[in-house]
């Protein structure tokens, strides 16, 4: 065998297999298989642009002369997902280490990826229906339904984390005579910490957003104040409200991501 | 003289291939000995069997005294013997994040109560401790810089003074230069020789090449697809006998030969050449 001389290397890569095809045929076959049940009608936009029109002018202006109450139920908000989130990270730290494949048998790392599983599948708004009815309406249920979900979140992706890790620091602290709980103090968490803090900052960043609409089914925040105006048809408050969530969280984005790129 | 190392008919095979066939040695406190052999002779199996990171298929390790490993069951008391052993790697195994101290205060673990190592707090005088290993290495200067901005050399200088204030009684060194330029090389088995002479540590280091075995260590046992070819005085390694023991693939050993500065010695590198051709 021969090495092929440079001209014998053609410049265009070898054709896209047979499987990539496939896979474009597959994607456009689930688009269409979706359309009706998703009840398409991408028409109608266009005939109801002028209902729409009508509908949008009511937005403004805006109305902000309540803005004192909107800006302290948003705080409210705030609040609540800063619990909601400080009680997950305190959960996830145990169930993600749990859920590891690289750091306990499969006994322990398969029924807490499931239970965190269960934690994911439902969303936050449920958990905060059932926990009204549990510790009544308020904030606080809303905290209790960013705790199980989140924790759920953070618990596989602290997880991830921690399978991503190199092993050899690991080894390097085993090889001294240090424990398992000390392996996994020295060793991997310096190794994940970074990445952990970020998807923390991210977990935050979104729970802010949820938390502005657990308020809709009672569990405190703006989302109460949110729900009252859309159902009593008053949109230029609606649109105060939207205005200062969106500020809020687009504030809070900012500055998470600042703190992000100097942990990295 | 006490014996540190005692391996009686180790074997171990892994899914590819036999990687220790029926390997016996004993090694003596104080010695400093070279575990020479082309890559996937089974050194770094061996090695890793030593501080029980792997249990063998059959056949017993005992250090200082005290059973390592017996027929594939590893001891119960493990950390108790790697506390003893320090484990130097190839490629250098620190925890890039943490400081160069905090890497070096590792090696007290196995002696701080669980309730203060899992606090990470340590106190002056450990610290001291890890102060002077730094110095006796000569990088004291770095220690709180985290350990990833050091250079591969000062890395694996950091992990030996992570095995000084383990006090160490076996130092274990997996490769510890294959990653380093010659001088960082140099340095280090100089280190590991001083820490031979001086703390009277049993030094066991894999080595892929011949000339450091000869200029460091007494003894050389050589591995040949996972078997003991060779146990005796280094100075006995001549290039014809390396031939002999490992044929063709003396190659891999051969060309470290001839470029050695250490082994200055042309008609021994021609007749290696004859050798190998």
């Amino acid at each position: 065998m021969t090495k092929p001389t440079i001209r014998d290397v053609p410049l265009a890569p070898p054709p896209g297999n047979l499987s990539t095809t496939l896979a474009w045929g597959v994607l456009f076959i689930v688009l269409a298989w979706s359309w009706k049940g998703a009840d398409m009608r991408p028409l109608d936009l266009l005939k109801d642009s002028g209902n729409m029109g009508t509908f949008a002018r009511d937005f403004f202006p805006p109305d902000f002369r309540e803005w004192r109450i909107y800006l302290e139920e948003m705080i409210i908000t705030v609040h609540i997902a800063v619990w909601g989130t400080a009680l997950s990270i305190i959960c996830a730290v145990p169930f993600g280490l749990m859920s590891a494949e690289n750091l306990v048998p499969s006994w322990v790392y398969q029924p807490v990826r499931r239970m965190m599983d269960a934690c994911r599948a439902i969303n936050e708004m449920v958990f905060a229906m059932l926990f009204i009815v549990a510790v009544g309406l308020g904030p606080f249920a809303g905290v209790l339904a960013l705790w199980i979900h989140t924790t759920g979140v953070l618990a596989k992706l602290f997880a991830e984390a921690v399978e991503a890790i190199d092993p050899r620091p690991v080894e390097g602290i085993r090889a001294t005579g240090a424990n398992a709980l000390e392996e996994i103090l020295y060793g991997v968490i310096p190794q994940v910490l970074p990445l952990w803090i970020s998807y923390t900052l991210y977990r935050f960043e979104s729970n802010v957003r949820s938390a502005s609409v657990l308020g809709i089914v009672g569990a405190g925040g703006i989302g109460v104040i949110l729900h009252e105006v859309i159902r009593g048809f008053e949109y230029a408050q609606t649109a105060a409200v939207l205005l200062i969530i969106i500020v809020s969280v687009t504030l809070i984005d900012l500055v998470s991501a600042r703190i992000r790129q100097l942990v990295i | 003289m006490t014996t540190a190392i005692v391996v009686d008919h180790l074997n171990k095979t892994f899914p590819c291939c036999k990687a220790l066939d029926d390997v016996s040695l004993s090694i003596d406190g104080g010695e400093m000995v070279a575990l020479i052999g082309a890559s996937g002779s089974g050194k770094s199996t061996l090695l890793r069997h030593l501080s029980g990171f792997i249990a063998a298929d059959s056949g017993t390790v005992t250090v200082l005294g005290r059973q390592m490993q017996d027929k594939g069951r590893l001891a119960p008391n493990i950390r108790r013997l790697r506390a003893e052993i320090g484990f130097v790697f190839q490629q250098f195994n620190l925890v890039n994040r943490l400081s160069v101290m905090t890497n070096v205060l590792v090696g007290l673990l196995y002696r701080t109560s669980l309730v203060r190592s899992l606090l990470m707090r340590f106190s002056i005088h450990e610290k001291q401790q890890a102060l002077e290993a730094l110095a006796a290495v000569g990088i004291q200067q770095f220690a709180w810089q985290r350990a990833a901005t050091l250079s591969g050399g000062q890395q694996q200088r950091a992990a030996l003074a992570r095995c000084i204030v383990q006090q160490a009684r076996i130092v274990l060194a997996d490769e510890p230069i294959a990653s380093l330029d010659p001088e960082s090389a140099r340095n280090v088995m100089e280190l590991l020789a001083q820490m031979n002479r001086e703390r009277g540590c049993t030094v066991v280091v894999s080595l892929h090449q011949v000339e450091f075995a000869i200029k460091y260590c007494p003894r050389t046992i050589a591995l040949h697809r996972g078997q003991v070819v060779y146990d005796g005085p280094s100075s006995a390694l001549t290039p014809q006998l390396l031939g002999e023991l490992y044929g063709s693939d003396v190659e891999e050993l051969f060309d470290m030969l001839l470029d050695s500065p250490a082994l200055k010695m042309p008609a021994t590198a021609h007749s290696l050449q004859r050798v190998a051709v």
